[in-house]
């Protein structure tokens, strides 16, 4: 108990004794948590949506309107025993101009300019794998029943590809920011424990023990850590919140992160934080006080 | 108490402290370590707490075997042992009381416990007067004096000073060494490094005399014959 008190008091002190040097170790853990926080969730985002994209239409098909009804349903039927294929859904003239008038409800004068009857009759097709609609495009080429076919596979690829560089990038400079407050924590506790070199000395010679005489060191590392940590988060979960709340939200990303996977995370981001607080106390304090 | 078998001790680069050197010092012995500076003195010292590792030969302190000693068990061996050292190496920003609270909180001392035997501490080594001075508000005789006093703090069954003596004038130098004989009439093994022929020859205990890291003598009741640098 008094072991206990004695740590726990010159835990405080050692903080109180270097509040600038805590303070910038606290912002590096901060800046290096808040971006790891940030790429993961942002990365978590965009495989929502793609994941939710890639569900959706992969391959439209308009039709060209000369050919009869009979004609464009002979050629759903084809395209429905593609093994490729998971669905295919016939939209009707009187579809697509329903659809045309709901995405730009908004746009009045737009929709009165618009003639209707050139919006043509399409069929939609969903693949079991986004990825093969080349295969889709390369059968219907010279179909003398198809205007034109469009694959949004190819705008998804696009995105994904530069998720995955975004991500890269953004985990390299996490990783470099990480490494730069593990170096700042090491060299506070190295500062902090040269302070007090006398004190250690006293305390080797009179036998305490290796990890008593860490443990002052070890805890103030985990304490920045955990503060660093906990400001990062919540400044994750605030950008988070306001990303949601704004238009950028309403247009083409649905930005809803589930409680699971926050606490996942958060859970993550404190353990790291305090794996790095422990190691980097521990080698900062390695010559000093072994005995 | 402590033995030592064929000790040597050789630095990186091949400078040699200590070496073969044979000998034991049994319980409640007073010994004075002599020898110039650079014979070993200080090294002999450090083997017995562990500080430095000997690169030959065996040995024992308070019945345990040092060559086999875990780095982790050193603190519990420290417990058994005063360090006094020729810089007193006090908190200079504690009073006499808190430095040697300090010794004790760190050893996990109940608070009770500490406030009592410090105030015994005080009393043993003659500065109770003094307790809630500061180190530089202290004589070096008495700054000496609170080092001692913290090295008995765990109760030892051996102190070990390394020239404790160092700084201080003749007279201050026999006070100490009267504490210390003191100290070991009340059951303590006191081993004490020290090129003072005066307190040595005036006291007339036994002798270990080292040059250049050998025993060249082992002697009861021993005088220092030394034209050394004292």
């Amino acid at each position: 108990m008094q072991k206990l008190s004695y740590v726990t008091r010159d835990t405080i002190l050692n903080i109180r004794r270097n509040p600038l040097l805590s303070i910038a170790t606290i912002l590096s853990v901060v800046v290096s948590c808040f971006l790891a926080f940030v790429t993961l969730t942002g990365k978590a985002v965009v495989e929502e949506n793609t994941s939710r994209w890639q569900n959706g239409v992969h391959v439209v098909i308009f039709l060209d309107d000369r050919v009869t009804t009979t004609a464009h349903k002979q050629l759903q039927e084809s395209i429905q025993t593609y093994e490729e294929v998971r669905e295919v859904q016939y939209f009707s003239k009187e579809e697509a101009e329903a659809e045309f008038r709901f995405l730009f409800q908004d746009q009045t004068d737009l929709i009165k300019e618009v003639d209707f009857s050139i919006l043509p009759t399409s069929l939609r097709v969903n693949l079991f794998n986004p990825s093969n609609y080349q295969l889709i495009i390369d059968r219907l080429q010279g179909n003398p029943a198809v205007r034109e076919v469009r694959a949004s596979g190819e705008a998804i690829q696009r995105l994904l590809d530069m998720t995955s560089t975004l991500t890269l990038a953004a985990t390299s400079f996490a990783g470099i920011v990480a490494f730069a407050a593990f170096i700042l924590i090491g060299n506070t506790i190295r500062l902090t424990s040269f302070a007090k070199r006398e004190e250690i000395e006293i305390m080797k010679i009179v036998g305490a023990s290796s990890l008593y005489i860490r443990l002052p060191f070890v805890l103030e590392a985990l304490l920045e850590s955990l503060i660093g940590a906990i400001i990062a988060v919540g400044l994750g979960v605030g950008l988070i919140s306001y990303i949601s709340n704004s238009s950028f939200s309403e247009s083409i990303f649905t930005i809803q992160i589930s409680d699971g996977y926050l606490l996942e995370l958060t859970l993550i981001i404190f353990l790291a934080s305090e794996l790095f607080g422990f190691i980097a106390s521990y080698l900062g304090t390695r010559k000093l006080v072994n005995v | 108490m402590i033995r030592f078998k064929d000790i040597s001790l050789v630095f990186e680069g091949g400078s040699v402290a200590l070496s073969n050197i044979t000998t034991n010092i049994d319980d409640g012995e007073f010994v004075y370590l002599i020898g110039p500076s650079g014979s070993g003195k200080s090294s002999f010292l450090k083997i017995v707490y562990k500080e430095l590792v000997p690169t030959n030969g065996e040995i024992e302190v308070t019945g345990i075997n040092l060559n086999n000693l875990a780095n982790w068990r050193v603190p519990l061996l420290r417990r058994k042992l005063g360090i006094v050292l020729q810089e007193p190496k006090l908190l200079k920003d504690r009073t006499v009381n808190e430095n040697i609270s300090f010794a004790m909180e760190v050893l996990g001392f109940a608070p009770g416990e500490i406030k009592t035997q410090v105030n015994q501490l005080l009393s043993l080594v003659g500065i109770e007067y003094e307790a809630y001075k500061y180190p530089e508000q202290l004589s070096s005789g008495q700054q000496t004096r609170v080092a001692i006093a913290r090295a008995l703090a765990s109760k030892p069954l051996v102190l070990l000073c390394d020239e404790p003596t160092g700084n201080l004038d003749p007279e201050l130098s026999s006070k100490i060494v009267v504490l210390l004989e003191k100290i070991n009439r009340a059951g303590t093994t006191v081993i004490m490094a020290t090129h003072d022929s005066g307190i040595v020859n005036r006291r007339k205990k036994r002798i270990i005399e080292l040059d250049t890291g050998k025993m060249v003598r082992d002697e009861d009741r021993g005088r220092y014959n030394f034209s050394g640098d004292a």
